[in-house]
């Protein structure tokens, strides 16, 4: 077997040729060169050849093809560094990182100094964000090629991102020095500058920043950042008025950014309202058309002045008919003394224009036009809404609909307002009618499949999303390619809802697989930004890359994986069991039948529409496959089968994947250490379930929810028998910091005193009341069920919950009690559809589940 | 034999070239552009001769850091660990077992201190 095999000169030219194809992306030039080197019988088993023609036929898309013939070369040539770099690649291509990097290590065992693999190499260091190891390559390749740009880069990027901040600025620096005069307007230049700005300023070196900047100054061409940057150091170093005329200059440039104003108001230390207010008043003089100098005072001024200010905001608005006017003052809801103000002017309005036309009882000025009228109908709506005095939000949306009948935004507005009394059917025909008033507007028929999702109808939204989506395809499947995330995670939570743990698994894992695939869509940009300059983004795009799973559409997702795992730990799926668990016990025979009869039916639509899909997919597929440039996307992945999910041998092994971003990224929200508590104590880890309520308890101590933790971990505690020693003395020294001498019973009463006057705590402490001692039945039934107006929280939200928790045998058997708590909170909610009888207790909702009904959104 | 197919391989190669001008003209601008992220590009030279100093000053640091770095090492690795330590560590905190050893050896083999800090 040759161990080097050096093709002659002939061979060896068309060799290179292969490579520079593969380089320029002509994949079937590179093939036709490496065919005509392998019809040579004395080169038939080259290695080297053959792995490049396998590196190209992955690029072509054809995987099993390219794996044969790389690992022929490379058994042909082991010693070949070529062999090994083209496996470490078609790995890399398979997102097998670990693996790409054990190759590319063995490659450079036989050149270690070639440039191409450790470059390689180096990509994946950072995208696995191995910096010592990155900072390492980056090194070795500013020694093998001190001339380029992107050795000193990168180098520098890697101390910079383990934090040496003076390691990175000396090698800028250094490399600053080497550069001759720029050009003028040299943009990649101008980029570097700003970056070892930035390095200088995380660094805390604030006046050496500043004089970086001046004496950069013409270099530089991104002027804006140089105002906000100098602007921002000036105010940190305390020299306040330099810092003011930079903030002045740039409301000039734009008056509509609120930083620049409260950059302003910090450095010239605006803290009288009147000051405040003089300065506001008088850029509105010099900007009249300008809205934020109008609107910020609205914050901070109260009484008298606020009236007045408010007053004219929402005439001007009003009267221009601005929809999103509630939107903007939303914020201003905190302040009970502004609600009432604010409702006081605009019932005012409402009544003086419904009577003369005019906003008050001067008639002087001209008539105001119709539609001023209506906007204040439509603004008074949307105010009862946010207050919750739904009756007359929906009085009010109703005068608007007679007066305009085909306004969208009223229909919209009633569907929310329908939404927030509990009555989803109602909302999504509202919805529906919004939506049917203008097909042409997606935002509404987003709105709309949406709200269909919160009344489980799941069938009818994806038909609604169709209406947008690519044709040929299903609406699901195209939302999915789409990353569409906010119909997956609304469609895991319908699914939810109705049993169907599979199929919300599997949306579940979709969005999962979204976020990962954004991931990988980093590694590209790691050579590209470095040769591009554009490194103050690169380095943001890194750190977002590292907290991605952060984003609340992943939490979203996690918390519903989460949930039916537990759930599925608590009740696997028996064999025959299908994984929609409706209650047939209740139904008469005749509805039965009718049930399976439509049952069948919609199996039947599926699998013809499955087929359909099939068959268009294959169609698909050999389009790809003809199609020449076949593109690098990644291994195919594991199909997701929803049966196969919801069937998992390890529920909690899969729960806790989900678990983990949670921990690392989101630590500061209690409900990431509430679910991590539920699973580990399915698995008995003492330690784990203790480390879960302390980060919890750091997190909000009172939460309710890890109430329940704390109490049913001290009852576990009890409950064990030996444990090892260490495990006793970590669990031991622990709880003193976190329950002081307290025994669950006390700990409970005391909770109960805190927080009596909260409907969500009260109903945490019940629970635990029962649990810890069952002949408490009634007390706890009486302080859970209470619906007294003095208690806080008695929310559509949180009465769904206790309903639930009543169901859910949290207290017992209590018949009687959910009978009568039904009734009275349907005199509470009339509109709300889960406190109609039949109880909902016939639903299995998993337990812990949130209902997000009546989320206020 | 070998210059015929040459000729007819650059005339598929300027074909391909125009087939590929011809698609980036029909999508939009930010699909072209995003094509152009994984092009492969020759980097430039700097021509500079106050490259030694730069280099100096950098690779001092560097075994430096090498250094200190190994002698960390050294000192972790004396320190001696108990294997039913690292069992019960990997086992009531499921991590991952060389995580476990590090964790025993950076508290000294005190197992106690070790799984405290594994749950702050």
């Amino acid at each position: 077997m040759p161990t080097n095999n050096p093709l002659p000169p002939k061979e060896n030219a068309l060799f290179k040729r292969i490579l520079k194809c593969y380089e320029q992306k002509q994949y079937k030039n590179g093939l036709k060169f490496a065919k005509q080197i392998l019809v040579n019988p004395k080169f038939s088993e080259h290695g080297e050849t053959l792995a490049m023609k396998g590196l190209t036929l992955n690029c072509l898309g054809r995987k099993e093809e390219a794996y044969d013939y790389v690992r022929r070369g490379l058994r042909n040539d082991l010693k070949s560094h070529v062999c090994w770099h083209v496996y470490g690649l078609l790995q890399r291509s398979d997102r097998k990182y670990d693996e790409a990097i054990k190759c590319y290590r063995n490659a450079l065992k036989w050149d270690k100094d070639n440039l191409q693999i450790l470059r390689d190499l180096s990509l994946l260091q950072i995208q696995m964000r191995d910096l010592e190891g990155y900072r390492d390559t980056r090194y070795q390749l500013l020694v093998l090629r001190p001339g380029q740009r992107a050795s000193w880069i990168g180098y520098a990027m890697a101390y910079h991102l383990l934090k040496d901040y003076a390691m990175a600025l000396r090698i800028l620096e250094e490399f600053r020095k080497t550069q001759s005069q720029p050009k003028a307007f040299d943009y990649e230049h101008s980029e570097l500058l700003l970056y070892q700005n930035m390095v200088m300023r995380e660094a805390g070196m604030h006046t050496e920043a500043l004089t970086h900047l001046h004496d950069y100054d013409k270099q530089i061409v991104d002027r804006l950042n140089v105002s906000e940057t100098k602007a921002d150091i000036l105010l940190k170093l305390g020299r306040s008025d330099e810092a003011g005329a930079i903030y002045r200059d740039l409301i000039n440039r734009n008056p509509e950014n609120w930083a620049y104003y409260k950059g302003y108001e910090e450095s010239v230390k605006l803290e009288a309202v009147e000051e405040r207010l003089s300065f506001y008043k008088e850029v509105t003089e010099r900007f009249p058309r300008a809205t934020t100098p109008k609107r910020l005072p609205l914050t901070f001024s109260s009484g008298e002045t606020f009236r007045n200010l408010v007053d004219q905001y929402l005439r001007n608005a009003l009267r221009k008919g601005v929809p999103p006017l509630f939107v903007v003052l939303r914020p201003l809801y905190s302040d009970p003394e502004k609600v009432k103000i604010i409702e006081e002017l605009v019932l005012g309005y409402a009544q003086c224009l419904h009577e003369t036309g005019h906003f008050d009882k001067d008639t002087s000025v001209e008539v105001e036009p119709a539609t001023v009228l209506l906007w204040t109908y439509y603004y008074l709506a949307h105010h009862f809404d946010q207050t919750r005095q739904l009756q007359r939000a929906m009085e009010y949306v109703n005068m608007g609909l007679d007066h305009t009948p085909l306004l969208i935004e009223l229909y919209v507005l009633k569907a929310k307002i329908f939404k927030h009394s509990g009555d989803m059917e109602e909302a999504v025909r509202m919805m529906d009618e919004a939506q049917s008033l203008d097909t042409a507007d997606r935002y509404i028929n987003s709105k709309c499949a949406k709200y269909m999702l919160r009344a489980n109808m799941i069938q009818e939204a994806c038909d609604m999303c169709s209406k947008f989506t690519r044709e040929g395809v299903s609406a699901v499947e195209s939302l999915n390619e789409m990353q569409c995330m906010w119909f997956q995670t609304e469609c895991a939570a319908a699914y939810q809802r109705l049993g169907k743990w599979g199929e919300a698994l599997k949306k579940c894992h979709e969005v999962d697989r979204h976020f990962t695939e954004i991931i990988e869509d980093q590694f590209d940009f790691h050579t590209y930004c470095m040769r591009k300059m554009t490194l103050r983004a690169y380095v943001s795009l890194l750190r977002l890359e590292d907290r991605l799973r952060s984003h609340h559409f992943f939490f979203k997702a996690a918390r519903i994986a989460i949930q039916i795992y537990l759930h599925l730990h608590d009740h696997p799926l028996a064999d025959s069991e299908q994984d929609s668990s409706l209650d047939t016990e209740n139904l008469s025979p005749s509805e039965l039948k009718k049930m399976k009869r439509k049952q069948r039916k919609a199996q039947k639509k599926a699998e013809v529409e499955q087929q359909k899909q099939k068959a268009e997919m294959e169609r698909r597929e050999q389009n790809k496959n003809k199609a020449a440039d076949g593109e690098m996307d990644g291994p195919k992945e594991e199909e997701l089968v929803p049966d196969k999910l919801a069937r998992t041998e390890e529920p909690l092994e899969q729960a806790v994947k989900f678990l983990r971003p949670l921990q690392s990224l989101i630590p500061e929200n209690v409900e990431t250490h509430t679910l991590a508590y539920e699973i580990y104590s399915r698995k008995g880890k003492l330690l784990l379930m203790l480390q879960s309520i302390k980060r919890g308890f750091a997190a909000d101590p009172d939460d309710p929810e890890l109430h329940t933790c704390l109490v049913r971990f001290q009852m576990h505690v009890k409950s064990q028998g030996d444990l090892p020693l260490p495990v006793q003395t970590v669990i031991n020294q622990e709880m003193v910091k976190i329950y002081g001498d307290k025994d669950p019973n006390t700990l409970n009463e005391e909770f109960l005193q805190r927080h009596n006057n909260s409907l969500e705590h009260l109903l945490a402490a019940a629970r635990m009341m029962y649990a810890l001692d069952k002949t408490t039945q009634d007390k706890a039934l009486r302080l859970a069920t209470t619906l007294s107006t003095d208690t806080d929280g008695v929310t559509l939200k949180t009465c769904t919950r206790v309903l639930e928790c009543l169901c859910g045998g949290n207290f017992g058997t209590c018949e009687a009690t959910i009978h009568n708590y039904q009734t009275q909170c349907q005199a509470l909610f009339p509109s709300a559809t889960v406190f109609t009888s039949p109880s909902p207790c016939s639903k299995t909702t998993p337990e812990g589940s949130v209902l997000t009904n009546g989320s206020v959104s | 034999m070998a210059a015929e197919e040459e000729t007819v391989d650059l005339e598929d190669t300027e074909n391909e070239q125009e087939s590929k001008t011809k698609k980036s003209a029909k999508h939009d601008s930010g699909a072209a552009d995003l094509e152009k992220v994984t092009d492969y590009v020759e980097e430039a030279e700097i021509s500079s001769n106050n490259l030694d100093d730069a280099m100096k000053v950098v690779s001092d640091q560097q075994t430096r850091e090498a250094k200190a770095k190994q002698e960390k090492e050294k000192e972790l690795s004396k320190v001696k660990i108990n294997k039913d330590d690292v069992d019960l560590i990997v086992q009531e905190l499921e991590i991952p077992r060389m995580k476990a050893e590090r964790i025993l050896r950076e508290c000294k083999g005190n197992v106690v201190e070790a799984l405290t800090e594994l749950i702050n």
